[in-house]
C-alpha cells in the first residue's frame, strides 16, 4: 500500500449498517488496483503531488449560519453540505422532493467489478460510505434548486459525500451546485443522476476550489426521451477533477455539456468528459472551453462513444482554448469512438492566443488595451453559453456574472 | 482636416507607403482608388495605429494634432474611425454591449459624460432601421455569423453612432450586391454633414456614383500618382489603371 492511499483511506470500521460488505469490497478493489500515477493514460496531466504533500485531519465543524454563497435569486430550496455532511434539518426543500438516505441497493455495484485506477476515487468513496442521500423530484419544480457544498477555513478533512438524484418520469428541474473551496481538505464526491422517461434536468455547477482539493464524479443516466444539460463554470482551484458520464441509455435520449472553466495563477484544473450513445436515436452536444492565464493548468478530455446498434445519433463536440501567458497549459484530447451506422459526428478543437486583429478593431473603436483583452476574454468565455432558449437566459445571466467575478471584471 | 505628408510605412520588412501626401478638409469626401498592392489597406491601418504597420517618416497631422504620437484609442476618441474591409467577429461580445461601451469609452477619453442608455438604443435602432438590418442583431455577438452584407452595414452602424470626425472606409463596398450598395452608400450619406469628412477607399466606380466625392486619388506602389474629380475614376473604369504606366503619372 502507497503512503498516499493510506493517508486517504478511512480509519476500517464495521458499523453494521449494511453498507460494511460493500465498503468492504470497495477498499480490497482499490487496494488491488491503486490510485492512478502519471501513467494511468486518463491521469497523466493530473498529478496527485497536491494530495501528497498534505496532512489531513479528522476535524469537521458544523455548518454555522454563514452566509450561502451567492446563488441565482430565484432559487428556491437548498440542500446545503458543511465541510462534506449534509444536516437535513438546515435543508429547505420545495414540494415536490423528498430527502431520504440511501440504501445499499442504491449503490451501483457495477463499477465495483469492472474498471481500474480510474475508478480509484470512486471505490475510495465508497470505502467511507457511512451516509449518502438520495434526492427524488417527482415533479417539476417552478424554480431553481440550489445543491451547496461549502466548508470552514479551517477544513482540512477528506469527506466523501455521495448523493443520487432522481427525477420522476416526466419531471423537469434545475439544479444548481455552488461549491466555493476554503481550508485545505479534499473534497472526494459522488453524485449519480437519473432521469426518467421525459424527465429534463439542468444541472449548473458553479465552483472555485480555492485551496480545497476537489474530486467529484458525476453520471447521469438519461431515460427515454429524457434531457441532461450541465452547465459547468470552474474558477480554477489548486486542484480540481471532475469526471462526468453521460449515459443516453433508451431512445430519444439528450446529453449536452457546456462549460468554461476560467483559469489563474497555479490552478490545475481537469475536465474528463464522456458521453455515450448505448442506443440510436440519440442526440449530444458539447463545448467546453479553458482559458489559462499566469501559471495555470487546464486538461481537458472529451470522449464521445456511440456503441454498435445506435445507429442514428448525432453528436457535436467542440473544445476551444485560450493561453493568455507563457507558462500557461492546456492538455486536450477529443476522443471519438464510432461504431454505429447513419451516423453524424462532428468534433473540433482550436488552441490559441488572443486574436490580434481582434484586439485591434476593439481598440480603434475606442477601448483601451486592458478593456479590449478583458472583453475578449470575457467573450471567450461567455460564448459556451451563447444560443441558449429564453428560459436557460436568467441562469446563463447568474454564470456570465460568476464569470465575471473570476476575470477580475466587476461588471 | 488631415495633413498627410511625405508617409513612409513598412509592414513585415517591406515599404508599402512610399511617400504619400494628401490632404482633407474639413466635410470633404476624398475616394482612393488604386491596383491590389498598391498600399490602400495599408494606408487605413497605419492612420489608425495598428501593430505591424510601422510608420518609418513622415507627419500626420488630424484636426491640428500629431496623430502618430497617439495610442490606437485616441485617435479614436480623437474622431477617427475605420471601417474595415473585412470587420472581426467576436464570439460572446454583445453587440449592442460593445458599441455602447466603446462610445462610452471615447466620450470618457474626451471628458464628456456617459451616453444615456435610453438614447443610445434609440439611435442604434433608427440607424438599424434605415440599413434595413433587423434589431435581433444588436442582441447577437458582434458580428457572429452575419453575412458579408450585414458586417459591412454593421460597420456603417457604428460609424453612426460613434460619430467621427473623419471616417475611413477600406473597401467597403466589395462583396456587396447592388442593394446592399445602396444602402450603405445612403447611410455614408446620411452621415455627411459638411463638418465630417470621407477617406473611401475603393476598386470601384459604381459606389461613387452613389457618393459622389470631392476628390478622387490614386494610389500606385505607394505613392498617389494621380488626383482628380469624379471624371477620373470614370476614366480608370473605361481604361483601367493602364493609363498610369512610368511616363503618364
Amino acid at each position: 500500500m502507497t503512503a498516499l492511499i493510506e493517508k486517504l483511506l478511512p480509519e476500517t470500521s464495521g458499523s453494521g449498517d449494511g453498507f460494511d460488505r460493500l465498503r468492504r469490497a470497495a477498499r480490497s478493489v482499490l487496494l488491488e488496483h491503486g490510485l492512478p500515477h502519471r501513467k494511468t493514460e486518463n491521469w497523466r496531466y493530473t498529478p496527485l503531488s497536491v494530495l501528497e504533500a498534505r496532512e489531513f485531519s479528522g476535524t469537521r465543524s458544523v455548518a454555522s449560519d454563514e452566509a450561502l454563497p451567492e446563488l441565482p435569486s430565484s432559487v428556491e430550496g437548498v440542500l446545503h453540505l458543511h465541510d462534506g455532511a449534509l444536516d437535513p434539518a438546515r435543508c429547505h426543500l420545495p414540494e415536490g422532493t423528498v430527502l431520504t438516505g440511501l440504501v445499499p441497493s442504491d449503490v451501483d455495484t457495477d463499477a465495483l467489478e469492472r474498471g481500474g485506477p480510474n475508478d480509484a476515487f470512486a471505490w475510495l468513496n465508497l470505502t467511507a460510505l457511512e451516509q449518502g442521500w438520495r434526492l427524488h423530484i417527482d415533479r417539476s419544480l417552478n424554480a431553481p434548486l440550489a445543491l451547496v457544498m461549502s466548508f470552514s477555513e479551517d477544513f482540512a478533512g477528506i469527506v466523501h459525500p455521495r448523493l443520487v438524484v432522481e427525477l420522476a418520469a416526466g419531471a423537469r428541474a434545475e439544479l444548481v451546485q455552488v461549491e466555493h473551496g476554503a481550508g485545505e481538505g479534499l473534497i472526494n464526491a459522488v453524485i449519480d443522476v437519473r432521469l426518467g422517461a421525459g424527465a429534463r434536468l439542468l444541472h449548473a455547477i458553479e465552483r472555485t476550489g480555492g485551496a480545497t482539493a476537489i474530486i467529484q464524479r458525476i453520471r447521469a443516466v438519461v431515460g427515454a426521451d429524457a434531457e441532461y444539460r450541465a452547465f459547468v463554470l470552474d474558477g480554477g482551484g489548486v486542484m480540481t477533477r471532475q469526471d462526468l458520464v453521460v449515459e443516453l441509455t433508451e431512445a430519444g435520449a439528450r446529453g449536452e455539456i457546456r462549460g468554461s472553466a476560467v483559469l489563474s495563477q497555479r490552478s490545475l484544473v481537469d475536465y474528463h468528459t464522456a458521453i455515450h450513445h448505448r442506443v440510436g436515436p440519440s442526440q449530444s452536444r458539447e463545448d467546453f472551453r479553458i482559458l489559462a492565464d499566469d501559471r495555470a493548468t487546464g486538461v481537458f478530455n472529451g470522449r464521445i462513444l456511440i456503441v454498435p446498434g445506435a445507429d442514428y445519433s448525432r453528436s457535436e463536440m467542440h473544445t476551444g482554448n485560450l493561453l493568455l501567458s507563457d507558462q500557461a497549459r492546456v492538455n486536450i484530447k477529443p476522443e471519438l469512438e464510432i461504431h454505429a451506422e447513419e451516423v453524424s459526428a462532428s468534433h473540433g478543437a482550436t488552441i490559441g492566443q488572443l486574436d490580434d486583429l481582434a484586439r485591434f478593431y476593439l481598440r480603434s473603436r475606442g477601448l483601451s488595451d486592458a478593456e479590449a483583452i478583458a472583453l475578449l476574454k470575457y467573450g471567450f468565455a461567455a460564448a459556451a453559453f451563447e444560443g441558449l432558449d429564453e428560459e436557460d437566459e436568467p441562469l446563463a445571466e447568474w454564470l456570465r456574472q460568476r464569470m465575471s467575478h473570476y476575470l477580475g471584471d466587476r461588471r | 482636416m488631415l495633413n498627410i505628408k511625405d508617409l513612409h510605412v513598412t509592414v513585415g520588412g517591406e515599404e508599402i507607403i512610399k511617400g504619400l501626401n494628401l490632404s482633407v478638409g474639413a466635410g470633404e469626401m476624398h475616394a482612393i482608388m488604386g491596383p491590389n498592392g498598391s498600399g490602400k489597406s495599408t494606408l487605413g491601418y497605419a492612420l489608425s495605429g495598428r501593430d505591424g504597420y510601422e510608420v518609418t517618416s513622415g507627419s500626420v497631422q488630424f484636426d491640428g494634432r500629431d496623430l502618430l504620437e497617439l495610442e490606437i484609442e485616441q485617435r479614436a476618441a480623437a474622431g477617427l474611425f475605420l471601417a474595415l474591409q473585412y470587420p472581426v467577429e467576436i464570439p460572446g461580445v454583445n453587440n449592442a454591449y460593445f458599441l455602447r461601451a466603446a462610445l462610452n469609452a471615447q466620450r470618457k477619453a474626451r471628458g464628456e459624460s456617459e451616453i444615456d442608455s435610453m438614447a443610445f438604443l434609440k439611435t442604434v435602432r433608427a440607424e438599424l432601421a434605415q440599413l434595413k438590418m433587423d434589431e435581433a442583431l444588436l442582441k447577437r455577438a458582434v458580428n457572429e455569423g452575419f453575412s458579408g452584407g450585414e458586417k459591412k452595414r454593421n460597420e456603417i452602424v457604428q460609424l453612426a453612432v460613434l460619430q467621427p470626425k473623419l471616417a475611413i472606409l477600406d473597401e467597403t463596398d466589395s462583396g456587396l450586391d447592388i442593394d446592399a450598395l445602396k444602402l450603405v452608400a445612403e447611410g455614408v450619406n446620411r452621415l455627411r454633414d459638411g463638418q465630417r469628412s470621407f477617406i473611401v477607399i475603393t476598386h470601384y466606380q459604381r459606389l461613387l456614383d452613389y457618393l459622389k466625392p470631392d476628390r478622387v486619388h490614386v494610389l500606385s506602389d505607394g505613392r498617389i500618382v494621380e488626383s482628380g474629380d469624379q471624371g477620373l475614376a470614370e476614366r480608370l473604369e473605361r481604361e483601367g489603371y493602364a493609363f498610369l504606366e512610368p511616363g503618364e503619372a
